[in-house]
């Protein structure tokens, strides 16, 4: 399998680099999304294409409010605040009933449209218009309650984020998740993870809707936020995935609270391991895991069960604790005023600044490394173990790393699913990465 | 050039110009001091040095088909150095050597990747990925894509201040997909500072629980993977390697089908094919008397989808998960008891079974552990055996 996994890599190579060289961060600390709280959406086919060049047919719902109407998967991330009244308003251009259904949301009033199974719908070319309240806080699919188990694999699904009203920002932070301070964060990402069989997209582009056989269907694509493999870290709107506009690369400084938001799309349960560190789930199906008297329920893990149609929300940290050296490096800084070559740390804790682990302050890397021949260099490897500062690679390795922060690989860890109709790598991998405090993230 | 053309250059390079293919050099272990033992244990007793070997292997499953293997092999405190290529060849074990370790120890891990023994075709590099590691520093992550591997014929010592304790897992990352479902994976985990204070009646701790809660008697790591026979053939014969069509047939339990997972020998695996080394090392086999406390360490490293594991007779109490205690941060405890845990890959559950539940017993008793997804009790084609093993209490 060699010749294909260099072809994979090669070939996401020339485009990740113009992706970096262009910048590859978020737009914003927090999540890309259309606000409320009333939204024109309109289900449109439209194709993706997958890390393996395939373009893809999917159904899909796109933001109707603006001028110019684009298809995109998986549809809008659609944000409201705590308390609002919500209205939804779909127009159909497929050829088949659509609907929308909000699990987690109460009272949810449709009207318009035909009556259908789990709600109304509207009919090919009809519309239709759903209000509900936003009464609780948290993370939320929505996705068509017609013909679910096909048209959810055809793409007609979405992210719901409702934002806390009770509760004040603290300073420093960027939000909150719940009226809780302990659900308060620095940056906040999304992911949605599906899975997809490319052979009914395929009887649905030949009009064979009625070839679609779920009892065998065999998902062979697996995707985050819409995009398979390496796509995952590639910008906001990157140009060369016109219909896929999310990123799945998660920015943060040492020390942040980052806020996990984590949906499952589709059909199949994945454990989403998260390399770098633990992981603290904090609420699921959009509820703070307390007590009634507000016992911490919440749950530490390193890998978190991914069910199709639930959410979660985890809180995850980096802080460099323990190392055992000083992670950065030799380059001249001090950790609570003690500099670098002062080989007693003296010092505990953090550094408030620069978010060192200062008892390992000065310390030096504990091993030799090996020779560059020896070795085989990642993408994403900056040519040093330091936070902040590359070090020599040999030619051609490396390169997307250019503000050497520490990458960590968050993805499926049914290991199957790390791929793209049979290459590896693909499917359902992403990546976070760990930034000196100087490297300037989105507004905080 | 084509691939055999190359295989064949390559050994009359080999038998031809050894000086090129010279790897003495590459192969070294850093330990700041003397290692005492094959547990890796150094004149420092806070300071552990373990060596292990990457290379390929074979497997014995429990219906007898012989699978081909990629594998860990441990090679702590074997000299000379250079001798690991001849010793390790062939040597991937099926469940990787145990590797155990104390919360706040200094562990120097060196691997060395040696080449594969029936793939010369392949150059593979190989890491240690300590799965769950928190605060990780990519270095030592061994995710290949943000990090190093290392090469054939070379060692890579990776360092760690050991983190709390608790149930982790180690495997392989580079070319995950293929190299985990080929067998690069381990039992991995850390034992507490509170081990050795008497508390609750217990002197060993699964945590730094403070009460005593998870204190037991005898623990036992049991390690949850799968194998797709077609895979692991079409691998050996230089095939394409179906990721797509990957379904495991051979559901295990510490690299054992049962009934290999019960018996006691730790030498299973040694066939023809691996020059009759055993590979298969790890029984499952869970032994107590009558009153212990047993702490069964689970973690699943399997390829492609979830189990469900029952104790349906002996109840179970999840005490951890992923290495953590079950405590919310308001010192809230969180155990509960059941029947059934259930986990995806790159999870882990640390259970406890109070044995006295079962009331005085005369004559010993035999209780099954096994997966409840009741289609994977089976060897492949065999309708028998698979992901199940045994509880076995004498008075």
């Amino acid at each position: 399998m060699i010749t294909i996994k260099k072809n994979s890599i090669a070939g996401t190579l020339v485009i990740l680099a113009i992706v970096f060289f262009f910048g590859n961060h978020q737009a914003d600390a927090k999540i890309y999304g259309i606000n409320g709280p009333t939204f024109s959406l309109r289900a449109m086919k439209g194709n993706i294409i997958a890390d393996d060049g395939k373009s893809i047919l999917m159904w899909g719902f796109a933001n109707a409010s603006g001028p110019r109407v684009r298809f995109q998967h998986p549809g809008p991330t659609l944000i409201v605040n705590q308390g609002q009244s919500v209205t939804v308003n779909l127009t159909n251009t497929l050829p088949v009933p659509v609907s929308i259904v909000f699990p987690g949301q109460i009272n949810v009033n449709a009207t318009g449209g035909v009556s259908g199974l789990l709600t109304r719908e509207a009919p090919p070319g009809g519309s239709i218009s759903y209000t509900f309240t936003a009464n609780e806080p948290g993370t939320y699919i929505y996705y068509s309650g017609t013909r679910p188990e096909l048209q959810v694999e055809m793409g007609l699904f979405g992210a719901l984020i409702v934002r806390p009203s009770a509760i004040t920002t603290p300073s420093g932070f960027a939000g909150c998740a719940y009226n809780d301070t302990d659900s308060c964060y620095h940056r906040e990402y999304l992911y949605l993870l599906s899975d997809l069989d490319h052979i009914i997209h395929e009887q649905i582009l030949l009009n064979k809707i009625d070839a679609v056989d779920n009892t065998v269907a065999y998902p062979v694509y697996w995707l985050i936020n819409g995009r398979s493999g390496l796509d995952s870290v590639a910008k906001n709107f990157a140009p060369y995935l016109p219909s896929q506009p999310y990123s799945a690369l998660a920015r943060m400084h040492p020390g942040e609270k980052v806020l996990v938001r984590l949906i499952g799309g589709v059909r199949d349960l994945h454990p989403q391991h998260m390399h770098g560190s633990h992981h603290r789930v904090i609420a699921r199906d959009g509820r703070n895991l307390k007590g009634p008297s507000g016992e911490d329920l919440s749950e530490g893990l390193f890998t978190t069960t991914v069910a199709p149609g639930q959410t979660t929300d985890a809180i995850f940290t980096w802080t460099g604790e323990n190392i055992g050296w000083d992670i950065y490096g030799t380059v001249p800084h001090t950790c609570n005023g003690i500099p670098v070559n002062a080989q007693n740390p003296g010092s505990p804790g953090f550094d408030p600044g620069t978010k060192e682990y200062c008892p390992d302050h000065g310390k030096p890397l504990p091993v030799a490394l090996p020779d560059q021949n020896d070795l085989t260099y990642g993408i994403f490897y900056s040519g040093s173990p330091n936070i902040g500062s590359p070090g020599a690679l040999p030619p051609g390795e490396g390169g997307l790393n250019p503000t050497a922060g520490l990458f960590f690989m968050w993805h499926s860890h049914n290991e199957k699913e790390l791929t793209t109709n049979n290459i590896f790598p693909g499917g359902m991998m992403t990546w976070a990465s760990v930034e000196h405090p100087s490297v300037i993230l989105p507004a905080e | 050039m084509s691939k055999a053309g190359f295989t064949i250059l390559f050994l009359l390079m080999a038998v031809f110009m050894p000086g090129i293919f010279s790897s003495e050099a590459a192969i070294s272990v850093q330990c700041p001091f003397a290692i005492v033992d094959d547990q890796g244990n150094t004149t420092n007793p806070n300071v552990v040095c373990k060596h292990i070997a990457a290379s390929d292997g074979f497997a014995t499953m429990a219906d007898g088909r012989v699978i081909y293997t990629f594998g860990f092999s441990d090679v702590t405190n074997q000299l000379p150095l250079d001798q690991i290529l001849i010793t390790a060849e062939l040597d991937g074990r099926l469940s990787a050597p145990v590797i155990k370790v104390k919360e706040g120890q200094e562990v120097y891990l060196t691997l060395t990747t040696l080449p594969m023994a029936m793939r010369p075709d392949l150059f593979d590099p190989h890491t240690i990925h300590w799965h769950g590691f928190p605060n990780a520093a990519t270095v030592f992550d061994g995710e290949p894509m943000a990090s190093i591997a290392i090469n054939p014929n070379a060692s890579l010592t990776y360092y760690y201040q050991v983190p709390g304790p608790g149930t982790y897992m180690y495997h392989c990352h580079v070319e995950a997909t293929e190299h985990m479902q080929m067998g690069m994976l381990g039992n991995l985990y850390v034992t507490p500072t509170q081990d050795g204070q008497n508390l609750n009646g217990f002197t060993k701790f699964a945590y730094n629980d403070g009460d005593g809660s998870t204190g037991y008697t005898k623990d036992y790591p049991l390690q949850i993977t799968s194998v797709d026979p077609e895979f692991h053939d079409a691998n050996l014969n230089v095939q394409p390697l179906p990721f797509a069509a990957m379904e495991d047939t051979y559901p295990l339990i510490n690299g054992r089908g049962y009934p290999d997972t019960v018996n006691p020998s730790s030498t299973l695996g040694a066939s023809p094919e691996n020059n009759f080394k055993p590979s298969q090392n790890l029984p499952s086999l869970i032994e107590a008397e009558w009153g212990d406390t047993l702490l069964l360490r689970i973690s699943s490293l399997a390829t492609v989808r979830f189990y469900t594991l029952i104790s349906p007779n002996l109840p179970m109490k999840v005490i951890g998960k992923d290495a953590i205690l079950m405590r919310g941060t308001t010192n809230q405890d969180l155990y509960y008891e059941t029947h059934s845990v259930t986990l995806g890959g790159g999870q882990s559950v640390d259970v406890l079974i109070d044995t006295s539940v079962i009331g005085p017993i005369a004559s010993p008793q035999t209780f099954f552990l096994y997966t409840s997804n009741l289609n994977e009790l089976s060897n492949d084609q065999e309708d028998f055996g698979g992901m199940m093993t045994e509880v076995v209490i004498s008075p």
